[in-house]
């Protein structure tokens, strides 16, 4: 990718002109890699974009498009600026616009309502349905949800309910301090599955001085986005600039622990939804991925650097979605940091599950074997002992724990692991003195 | 901000190799480039020098180190060390480097059947340089492949007056179990499939039983293999004779992607970070030194900074330099003076014969640190690499690689050494 005006940007598909047919983006797709059924992002992008107006409204030559997983890893490789992903997810909405989409896809892409149907007081009931052979079988049957799709268990208590309970703030303090305070996008996937890693991070923030707010906030609408349904994701997206925008432009940051919602706030609203009003530029200027925010602190000698030793080799996987953020990765930045961590980059291109792409029945198989070589990968550092990997976005995380059999966490839950180590030490020494 | 000591920009030749010796003599390093290059355009050996009459790479060398201005008067004495540890990364990394700088030039086929010399090659492609004595040459084409036509290559061959060449050319096209179902076979595509060891056997079979009566060297489009490529040549010499090659086909060329792969990984290996996908729109300055780049991000953008820069983005041919309609050309990233021939020098009738603005580029001291148009130090933290250089014709001198290579090592090894002094 090379940098564009803000017309390009804008507008996605003007970038295909400059496509040079170099094949480059042709060598990097990991899903044509694994099939035959998916030309590759040139032949769907670039060259069948010839045959496609400017317009979301206008119809796509040829179909496969679809079976783009949306990794953007082809844009990124791309020498001469083509936004090819971001054309190929534009031209999925156009198809969908003209010819809908199945039940499924909008049901697996509106998680909100899923956490609303399966947490809290439902999940141990909803769990039960998840793990039942029978239900997940009669669910691949009738809906098209592959049984042996990555889905993460709904949590007994959203992490909105417990941030409630503890009477946690929701708006801005009442002296405003944006240097210090920052606002926390957790996500549907720390609100609905994991709320842990939502615990974590607020601990993390709070330990170097930052107090955190979280206001009312949906699903960041990605899901939808990947689905090809725009109207879904502009709606999502919309309530959350309303709630965001505002603590953007008073100066406060907004923090995520999923590159995948934290990127869709960045770089997707504008580029896919259109939304590139001063709300939404606000927003994504004001938008941080924790471990970037982290990284950020400590460049400028502020980050408390006290982690107590964890002595494992800890593969780590970069996953597209923090690729696309252009940020280095500062989780390894961060991993050197911690005493005795060695973390090790997969140098692997994909796990494959692509958020919702590697649940769904007819692209099972292919998300599988994207992730195959990393699964292998990871499973061999489990052998010679490492006891979890790290990826910065949940549904890669999912993906790597199920077909590895490796418990794969966060980054932010090492470093709040580390930190809680250390006070533990501290506490331990203080009751010999005493 | 990832912390480094040095940040090398662009991802070609010059700067994996220059990222990966940094890495390994214990620098950070910190890799930024807008997207691939030349590697998956290229074939994954070695040009080192060949302008006219040169007998060998060192001897051409040697020959252009003569010529005014050209990068070769500054890194030629660092070739032999760099080729040497270019053969030790390729090793590592699963493929032979085949020649030295004294190893003879000769011409080798290339995918549409021209000749090119050639000295250093992959393990792969070495067979195609060995003495052809009584020896035929049948390129075997492989059925629904585009990227590689067989009968077209040897037509040209027989037509190329081939000096000390095969005694005969021929074509065959091989249908390949599988291939007759697929929709999207290319290069990439077709070396997976050799990785498969099932499938990779039934192919060499197939190929062995197309061969001819008579003593034939096999030449087959460069697809064996990238995650196994050292198995499945071994297989493919068991199966097709020991002088069997592999000729680069048309891009994207394989070993060219199995080159980039190889020195990612040593990068990756010793520490070192790879960022490809984004461009630099910043850069900070402080008194004739650079403070730090900003490269381009979903939102804001990335510091990067560093003590030392390394500028590897290339050429005319890599974006490394731009021309404007207006008759300038620009260096992208640094705004750094180009040493290049007035615009009304710019056309040439033939492209391939030293074209006048391909020798377009910036000027250096002997650290490779670029120089103002009045000769003055223009960055005292920079040094160029690679195609970037001013006074070569790549193309006709056949020279790229092996400036790239020295030149990377000639600043990697310096600025290790200055790490060590401070």
């Amino acid at each position: 990718m090379t940098f564009h005006d803000a017309a390009t940007r804008d507008f996605p598909a003007f970038s295909t002109d400059a496509c040079i047919k170099c094949n480059v983006c042709t060598t990097v797709c990991p899903v044509s890699r694994v099939t035959d059924a998916f030309p590759g992002p040139k032949y769907v992008g670039p060259q069948a974009q010839r045959f496609r107006g400017p317009s979301v409204h206008d119809r796509s030559p040829d179909h496969t498009v679809d079976l783009c997983s949306g990794c953007g890893i082809c844009t990124r490789a791309c020498p001469a600026g083509v936004l090819i992903a971001e054309t190929n997810n534009r031209a999925r909405a156009a198809i969908v616009e003209a010819r809908g989409t199945s039940l499924r896809n909008r049901l697996i892409s509106d998680t909100d309502l899923l956490i609303r149907l399966g947490s809290n007081l439902l999940a141990p009931v909803a769990n039960i349905g998840l793990r039942n052979r029978l239900l997940r079988w009669l669910a691949e049957k009738v809906l098209g949800i592959h049984r042996r799709g990555p889905l993460a268990p709904f949590s007994r208590t959203t992490f909105r309910r417990w941030w409630r309970e503890q009477r946690r703030p929701t708006t801005v303090p009442a002296v405003p301090d944006p240097g210090r305070t920052v606002v926390y996008f957790h996500g549907c996937a720390v609100n609905g599955f994991e709320p842990e890693l939502g615990r974590d991070a607020v601990a993390v923030l709070e330990r170097n001085g930052f107090a955190v707010i979280v206001p009312p906030q949906e699903c960041c609408g990605l899901p939808f986005i990947s689905n090809g349904l725009y109207e879904h994701a502009r709606r999502k997206a919309q309530r959350n600039l309303g709630s965001l925008a505002s603590f953007a432009r008073a100066g406060y940051r907004i923090v995520g622990t999923s590159t995948s919602c934290t990127h869709a706030l960045k770089a997707e609203y504008r580029e896919m939804l259109d939304l590139a009003d001063d709300d939404a530029r606000a927003v994504a200027d004001a938008t941080w991925d924790i471990c970037e925010l982290l990284t950020d602190l400590h460049d400028r000698g502020e980050l408390d650097t006290g982690f107590a030793p964890i002595p494992e080799r800890l593969p780590y996987h970069p996953p597209c979605q923090l690729k696309s953020h252009g940020i280095g990765t500062p989780a390894m930045d961060l991993f050197a940091l911690v005493p005795g961590l060695r973390a090790v980059d997969s140098d692997h291109d994909c796990c494959g599950a692509a958020g919702t792409y590697g649940l769904k029945k007819e692209r099972w198989q292919i998300a599988q074997d994207v992730g195959a070589p990393l699964f292998a990968k990871v499973r061999a550092a489990a052998a010679t002992g490492a006891v979890r990997a790290a990826c910065d976005s949940e549904t890669c995380r999912w993906q790597i724990e199920q077909s590895s059999g490796v418990r794969t966490v966060h980054p932010v839950t090492i470093l709040a692991e580390s930190y809680r180590r250390a006070d533990a030490a501290t506490d331990e020494r203080w009751r010999r003195v005493v | 901000m990832p912390t480094a000591d040095v940040v090398v920009i662009g991802a070609g030749l010059s700067g994996l190799s220059c990222a990966a010796e940094l890495a390994e003599r214990g620098a950070r390093v910190f890799l930024a480039a807008k997207g691939m290059a030349s590697t998956h355009w290229t074939h994954g050996g070695l040009d080192v020098a060949a302008p006219d009459g040169a007998a060998t790479p060192r001897a051409g060398a040697r020959a252009l180190a003569a010529r005014d201005g050209h990068p070769y008067a500054i890194v030629q004495g660092d070739l032999e060390a760099a080729v040497t540890a270019h053969g030790g990364r390729m090793r590592a990394g699963g493929i032979g480097l085949v020649g030295s700088l004294d190893t003879p030039l000769v011409e080798i086929p290339t995918a549409i059947g021209a000749l090119r010399p050639a000295a250093l090659l992959p393990d792969a492609q070495a067979g195609a340089r060995e003495p052809w004595g009584n020896d035929g040459l049948l390129l075997v084409g492989i059925d629904r492949y585009r990227d590689a036509w067989a009968p077209y290559a040897a037509r040209n061959l027989a037509a190329s007056g081939w000096p000390d060449g095969p005694r005969d050319v021929r074509a065959v096209t091989v249908r390949l179990d599988g291939l007759d179902r697929l929709r999207n076979l290319n290069a990439r595509s077709l070396a997976h499939l050799f990785d498969d060891p099932a499938w990779r056997s039934r192919a060499l079979r197939a190929i062995a039983a197309a061969v001819p009566p008579g003593t034939w060297r096999i030449g087959l489009p460069a697809v064996l293999g990238i995650t196994t490529h050292r198995q499945v040549l071994a297989d493919a010499r068991a199966a097709l004779g020991p002088s069997v090659f592999e000729s680069p086909s048309l891009p994207p060329s394989v070993p060219g992607m199995r080159l980039f792969d190889v020195l990612r990984e040593a990068i990756l290996a010793r520490g070192g970070r790879v960022q490809v996908g984004f461009d630099v729109v910043d850069v900070e300055r402080d008194d004739g030194r650079i403070v730090a780049i900003h490269t381009e991000a979903a939102s804001r953008t990335l510091r990067l900074a560093a003590d030392r820069f390394v500028l590897a983005t290339g050429g005319i041919g890599g974006e490394g330099i731009r021309a404007g309609a207006d008759g300038r050309l620009d260096e992208r990233v640094f705004g750094l003076a180009v040493s290049a021939p007035q615009r009304d020098a710019w056309f040439s009738d033939d492209p391939l014969v030293p074209h006048p603005l391909e020798a377009a580029g910036i000027r250096t001291d002997d650290e490779l640190r670029p120089l103002d148009p009045s000769g003055a130090l223009a960055l005292d933290n920079v040094h160029v690499i690679g195609s970037a250089l001013a006074g070569m014709h790549y193309l006709a001198e056949r020279c790229g690689d092996g400036v790239a290579l020295a030149s990377a090592h000639r600043v990697a090894a310096a600025l290790a050494a200055a790490r060590i002094a401070a």
